[in-house]
């Protein structure tokens, strides 16, 4: 570094030089070739830094980024409302399903009013199944979208729920299996099978209301 | 993916929409964690690019598409590499004092440090002369603009940037 311009080789290249200094480099250049070398290099430099390429990050960063998205889009279920998702929990657990189709309170469920065509199955079991597997693919489908939505507690007390259902629900199958004309054990797959869509029907309303 | 689609996915994603957000992590990723890269230590990278998508979502209420989507998030991307650099205020050899900046910054001996490809070399640098560089000859900034962003004057933004190619000179080859 023994030339007095090679330390203004870099704003000549960028274009930065009043003309004067520049006049004055061009008649060093002129005459050193070390200076020139050495522009050539920084040039080839320039180059090599505008053709650098962008290389995604080795692990996927997303699910991290997601996990602290929902953290501050979350919101918290007041007491009534995870009261409301535990329904079918507290319904469900300990045969209880059992003594309220007994005492015929089941069917009297008013929030089985919107699903008309899931009352009375025994008939036709195999329609009212196939129609209450397609709703509920669809809700579980939606929920699996929305669930991000809903906070840690909240999606832990409706998944607790839905593998209560899920395991009466297997238990009804198997029953059946070894039982298909009965008018009893279908009507309990089908009462569960409605509780388990009016949980996902709930956690999804409660979803999308945050959306 | 083509501009229409990644502008609707702004607009989604400025309302909530997560999925939408994700394609826009997917076509920028490479993008902001290649700055993050360059212009802090690696292994900080991915910690500052979740951050960048983080401000980034908390923030695209206030993107006004007056510019690129693209160019929004790569003007956050160096403001929050900037406020890293300030809060943790550990700098190595902030700039570059005389002509043999990777051998101080480094204390390595020349014949390994040969051995390093460019970027690895540009890693070495020392870090205020790294940003410079990264910010003029990488990212196209104007020694006006990195002056006011680093605290520093033009000046220094000149001769940094011209240490660190004469420095790098060595490294060109892949
Ligand atoms: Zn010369």
């Amino acid at each position: 570094m023994n030339h007095q311009w090679t330390d203004r080789l870099s704003e000549y290249l960028d274009g930065e030089l009043m003309s004067a200094e520049r006049d004055a480099l061009e008649t060093h250049l002129a005459g050193c070739a070390h200076c020139r070398d050495t522009l050539a290099e920084l040039r080839a430099v320039v180059a090599r830094a505008q053709s650098l390429e962008n290389r995604a990050p080795a692990a996927d960063l997303w699910p991290e980024i997601h996990a602290r998205l929902t953290v501050r889009r979350r919101f918290s279920l007041t007491v009534s409302q995870l009261l409301a998702a535990s329904i079918a929990l507290v319904v469900l657990s300990g045969g209880g399903v059992w003594l309220a189709l007994r005492d015929g309170s089941g069917t009297s469920d008013p929030t089985m009013a919107a699903f008309p065509q899931l009352v009375a199955p025994a008939g036709t079991p195999v329609a009212w199944r196939a129609r209450t597997d397609m709703a509920v693919a669809q809700l579980e489908e939606t929920l699996a979208q929305n669930e991000s939505r809903l906070d840690t507690a909240t999606v832990r007390v409706v998944r607790q729920n839905l593998g209560i259902i899920d395991r009466a629900i297997e238990k009804a199958q198997r029953a059946l299996q070894a039982d298909p004309g009965s008018a009893y054990l279908n009507l309990h797959l089908a009462q569960t099978m409605r509780r388990k869509i009016e949980l996902l029907r709930r956690a999804n309303a409660l979803a999308v209301a945050e959306s | 993916m083509p501009r229409q689609v990644l502008e609707a996915d702004v607009a989604l994603a400025a309302s909530g929409d997560a999925d939408a957000f994700e394609r826009l992590y997917r076509a920028h990723s490479a993008r902001v964690h290649s700055l993050v890269r360059r212009m802090l230590d690696g292994d900080e990278a991915d910690d500052v690019t979740q951050d960048v998508f983080i401000r980034a979502w908390q923030k695209l209420g206030t993107f006004r598409g007056e510019s690129a989507f693209g160019t929004w998030l790569h003007r956050l991307t160096v403001n929050v590499v900037l406020a890293r650099r300030k809060s943790v205020g550990v700098e190595r050899g902030r700039f570059i004092t005389d002509d043999q900046p990777l051998e101080r910054a480094t204390g390595r001996r020349e014949t390994v440090e040969l051995s390093m490809d460019f970027e690895e070399a540009l890693a070495r640098l020392p870090d205020g002369a790294r940003q410079v560089f990264v910010l003029h000859d990488v990212e196209g900034y104007r020694h006006e603009e990195i002056a006011r962003m680093l605290g520093v004057v033009p000046g220094t933004s000149k001769s940094q940037l011209h240490h660190a190619r004469m420095a790098l000179r060595r490294y060109l080859d892949r």
